[in-house]
């Protein structure tokens, strides 16, 4: 089959072109730029860049287009998760104005910026191809990324990651050779095709697929890299980890379950996958109580929180694509806003995602312990937070699709996480005398910002959620 | 938008005193009153009128539709002056930030109870536990107390998220609170009462859910214990005939013999271990778990004239409980203690005192002439009408005990002998006493003239009561 590729195709890739670019230009200025300015000059182009793409990205919301004769589809769908990518790469992005040694700031966010391509590239991908190379791109800048702390912890982190993630990469790609064994072509589009249903290689290739997606979702029991990892790496890569491959991740997992598959397979081959939402609901937030550290804190909960995601998306309803999607913006949010405060309060080392630390905190500095028990508070899912609205939402849709268990798993889960969130809150409100929480910088404007934008949006959101339609993923 | 600002206005002066830097006790005090002050003029003004704008229209129909119904609108009044006398009372550490509290709070239940949609409801519910939550942290006596009001609490309104989803799936819309027209059927209603009643019978509260509430109770400084018992816990009441006995009558009836045994287990069980209570706040925690216990078996008579009766009775039992914990604050606040063992004697050197706990007591009591004695002889008269003459007998067991636990609360701390190691402090100062006057004035006009309150049978409850006595005949 040949593909004539015109200029309308180019024209798809715009945004992910211009992301890639902002971080070229980003390394090239910081090899001019003098030394005292290169930390903001580098941010500031970093933003501007992705302020752009986000800009442009946007222009494809209700014109849905297959590029490269269906490789890369890009329409509602895709901009939506592209926009909560771009969002998670500025949130990220603007920590590092607190956080890290000047003189490496600049390859950091280069690499962050080429990680979100990736996850861009996920979020159009129409071929099986298309989602392994947004993948790859994804996390090989990440692997990277997670070593770039001066702890041997984040040494370990990223050797973890690669580890872990390729073998994860191994599933999916054996899965995706037999699911092209099967219906011989690398088009999503023709999975679609109702003679394949009886075919072995579909299920096992399809169920091997899966697993590799569990894997990059951190679905239990694939769970085990992700609260390592993000204790490992600095704290503006596990912001932007937590959630731009969650997203990156969940559009390829929501194209393949709405999209690619033949009909009367989904209900068999999925069900494994819900249950293991329903489990990561339960065992994430039973996680979640033990923990010291926020950062490990806030992977189990990720663990759970991507658990209520899928369980929108169980059944395939339209209006579950639409709630998993208000969901994910909304933990969008309230992850950003709470490593923004992390941010706030912790020194070069890191040491603010210690839960000892947040201690007293309302004391120091009481507008950020409010601000953290808003994010605390929309974890948990309780109002006036989008994430109230986001699981009634979540409830509502996966009762009316037949499956209450789920409903139920994510009440019993959304019940145990509330202790883990309220001790954090309870420490903050504590008074400590010898409270030995570090001042929160005196003055770090972006990262105070993002925390407030975080805020607002949070609240924002509930009482004006955004009407989505034309999300529904598509294949051609 | 009047009815919007009795959500609105505590709650934004609740936040503003939360940030403020001033720590003028007098100030915070006066801004708390005159907020509670203005939400009671406009609760009056604002009577009957509605505020809504649509908030989703998938998966079901939700707005912020705001407005009070027949029943709701004395329930706003009773939160309205249980507030200004619980912060005109408030004489608590960090003041400021423990009226702001008390604000906030206030602000949430007056959503909850003027919320015409269920998920508001719901958001409402959620919301006003939090600052129980963060007051029982701060100020509270044991941290694990906090933990014990809010998992319990938060459970239920889980089970009533999960229940008002499915109720919002199920029916289409959620914006049906105080209308008479909607009638849910199906296989699935049985689990949406069920979620209902858990959240409603967790908050009333009602045996075995309660071991939440004597902790609490006791726990809470006195001003927001005041208005929690007082006024919160009639959200699960409210709740249950709001919406309960509203849109799943039926399954009220089928359901009525469970709700009735656990209401008299809690009622008996309520009376007798308040005649053993040594602290004077678990004496009134666990008489009103007695008194509320009367109430659900009052509704779940499903007999019209016991449902007037609950309806007066809470309003009586939320001002009597008001006054009995605002005045059992003062006495601790004097003698730093509320045992029972430890106090005496204070009568003869505080009469004043003495003499406002003997009003409030003798309301709880049920004393003849204070408006308790209304509720409690409507209710008993509804539930032999109903038939279940083995309930109004055995509720007349907890009457008798009323009188033992409250004459043994009262004796206790106002008469014997006075301790000698006790401080000897002034007496109720004008403040105290202006906190009290409007409960116990309330208490008076309510027991001589309780034709105010029987004339309630309009609007929604007229919908509610014509729905029961077709679900009984």
């Amino acid at each position: 089959m040949t593909v004539n590729v015109t200029s309308a195709d180019w024209y798809a890739l715009a945004p992910i072109s211009i992301v890639a670019i902002t971080a070229l230009v980003v390394l090239l200025a910081d090899l001019f730029a003098p030394k005292h300015v290169n930390r903001y000059l580098a941010i500031v182009l970093a933003v501007l860049g992705i302020v752009v793409a986000a800009t442009d990205c946007k222009a494809a919301y209700a014109h849905d287009f297959a590029a490269f004769g269906g490789a890369f589809i890009v329409g509602g769908f895709s901009v939506v998760f592209q926009e909560i990518i771009l969002i998670a790469a500025l949130g990220s992005v603007v920590l590092y104005g607190a956080i890290g040694k000047d003189d490496r700031i600049a390859g950091a966010i280069a690499l962050m910026l080429w990680s979100a391509c990736g996850a861009m590239l996920m979020a159009g991908a129409g071929s099986l191809m298309t989602i392994f190379l947004g993948i790859e791109l994804l996390s090989l800048a990440l692997y990277c990324l997670c070593g770039l702390a001066d702890r041997p912890t984040a040494r370990e982190a990223a050797f973890k990651y690669l580890i872990l993630s390729s073998v994860a990469s191994g599933f999916m790609l054996y899965g995706m050779a037999m699911l092209f064994g099967a219906s011989g072509s690398v088009a999503l589009a023709d999975l679609t095709n109702p003679v394949l249903a009886s075919n072995p290689l579909l299920w096992i290739g399809g169920g091997l697929f899966l697993v590799g997606i569990s894997f990059k979702l951190s679905l239990v029991p694939f769970h085990a890299w992700s609260p390592d990892v993000y204790e490992g790496a600095p704290l503006p890569v596990t912001a932007f980890m937590s959630v731009a491959t969650k997203a990156g991740t969940l559009a390829v997992f929501a194209r393949f379950v709405y999209a690619a598959m033949p009909s009367g397979v989904a209900d068999r081959l999925l069900l494994p996958i819900w249950i293991v939402a329903g489990i990561s609901m339960i065992a994430g937030n039973v996680g979640m109580l033990a923990q010291h550290d926020l950062k490990r804190l806030l992977a189990y909960s990720g663990i759970a929180q991507i658990g209520y995601m899928l369980a929108a998306l169980a059944g395939g309803t339209a209006l579950g694509m639409r709630y998993a999607i208000f969901y994910l913006a909304a933990y969008t949010f309230m992850n950003l806003g709470a490593f923004a405060i992390a941010a706030l309060i912790s020194d070069d080392a890191e040491q603010g995602s210690r839960l000892a630390n947040y201690r007293g905190l309302a004391q120091k500095s009481p507008a950020a312990a409010a601000l953290m028990t808003v994010f605390l508070l929309a974890l948990a899912g309780l109002p006036p937070t989008a994430g109230f609205l986001g699981k009634i939402l979540i409830l509502s849709t996966t009762a009316s699709a037949g499956y209450v268990w789920l409903g139920i798993a994510l009440i019993v889960g959304t019940a145990i996480s509330l202790y883990a969130y309220a001790k954090i809150i309870r420490a903050m409100y504590q008074r400590d005398e010898h409270a030995h929480t570090h001042a929160a910088h005196p003055f770090v404007p972006l990262a105070w910002a993002s925390a407030i934008v975080c805020c607002v949006a949070v609240v924002v959101l509930t009482f004006v959620p955004p009407a989505l339609r034309d999300v529904l993923p598509l294949v051609r | 938008m009047l009815v919007l600002s009795l959500v609105l206005v505590p709650i934004v002066a609740g936040f503003v005193l939360l940030v403020l830097r001033n720590e003028n006790p007098v100030m915070s005090r006066t801004v708390g009153a005159l907020v509670a002050a203005f939400t009671f003029g406009a609760a009056i003004a604002a009577h009957g009128q509605e505020w809504s704008y649509r908030w989703l229209t998938r998966p079901f129909v939700a707005s912020f539709h705001i407005g009070d119904t027949a029943i709701s609108y004395w329930l706003v009044l009773l939160l309205a002056i249980c507030t200004f006398c619980a912060i005109l009372a408030a004489s608590v550490p960090r003041q400021r930030a423990f009226v702001g509290q008390m604000l906030l709070l206030e602000g949430a239940m007056m959503g909850l109870f003027l919320a015409r949609d269920l998920l508001l409801f719901a958001l409402f519910w959620d919301l006003m536990l939090l600052p129980v939550f963060f007051v029982l942290l701060g100020w509270g006596e044991h941290v694990a107390t906090a933990w014990r009001y809010f998992i319990y609490n938060f459970a239920g309104g889980l089970f009533l998220l999960l229940a008002t989803a499915a109720f919002g799936a199920l029916y289409g819309s959620t914006d049906v609170i105080g209308r008479s027209d909607v009638h849910l059927a199906g296989a699935w209603v049985p689990w949406i009462f069920w979620g209902f009643a858990v959240a409603f019978l967790v908050k009333t509260p009602v045996w075995p859910l309660h071991t939440w509430m004597p902790l609490t109770y006791s726990d809470t400084p006195s001003p927001m214990v005041a208005v929690v018992s007082a006024v919160q816990s009639k959200g699960g009441l409210y709740g249950f005939i709001a919406i309960g006995m509203a849109f799943m009558p039926e399954y009220v009836k089928a359901y009525a013999p469970i709700l009735i045994v656990l209401g008299v287990i809690s009622l008996l069980y309520g009376a007798f271990v308040a005649v053993t209570q040594n602290d004077a706040k678990r004496v009134v925690a666990y008489s009103s778990l007695s008194h509320l216990g009367l109430i659900v078996v009052a509704l779940a008579s499903l007999n019209a004239t016991a449902l007037q009766g609950a309806l007066i009775y809470m309003i009586a039992h939320g001002l009597f409980s008001a006054a009995l914990f605002l005045v059992l604050g003062f006495v601790e606040s004097r003698e730093e203690t509320r045992s029972l063992v430890r106090l005496g004697g204070i009568g003869a050197t505080n009469p004043r005192l003495a003499g406002a706990l003997c009003i409030a007591a003798l309301a709880a009591l049920g004393l003849p002439g204070l408006a308790g004695f209304v509720g409690e002889l409507i209710i008993l008269t509804g539930i032999f009408q109903a038939g279940l003459t083995w309930a109004a007998i055995l509720a007349l067991i907890p009457i008798v005990l009323a009188s033992a636990y409250m004459l043994r609360l009262f004796q206790g701390i106002m008469n014997g002998p006075q301790v000698p190691d006790l401080p000897v402090r002034r007496d109720l100062g004008w403040l105290e006493g202006l906190a009290l006057a409007p409960l116990v004035l309330a208490l008076v006009v309510l027991g001589v003239n309780p034709h105010a309150l029987t004339t309630f049978d309009t609007g929604a409850y007229n919908a509610v009561a014509t729905t029961l006595q077709g679900g009984t005949r």
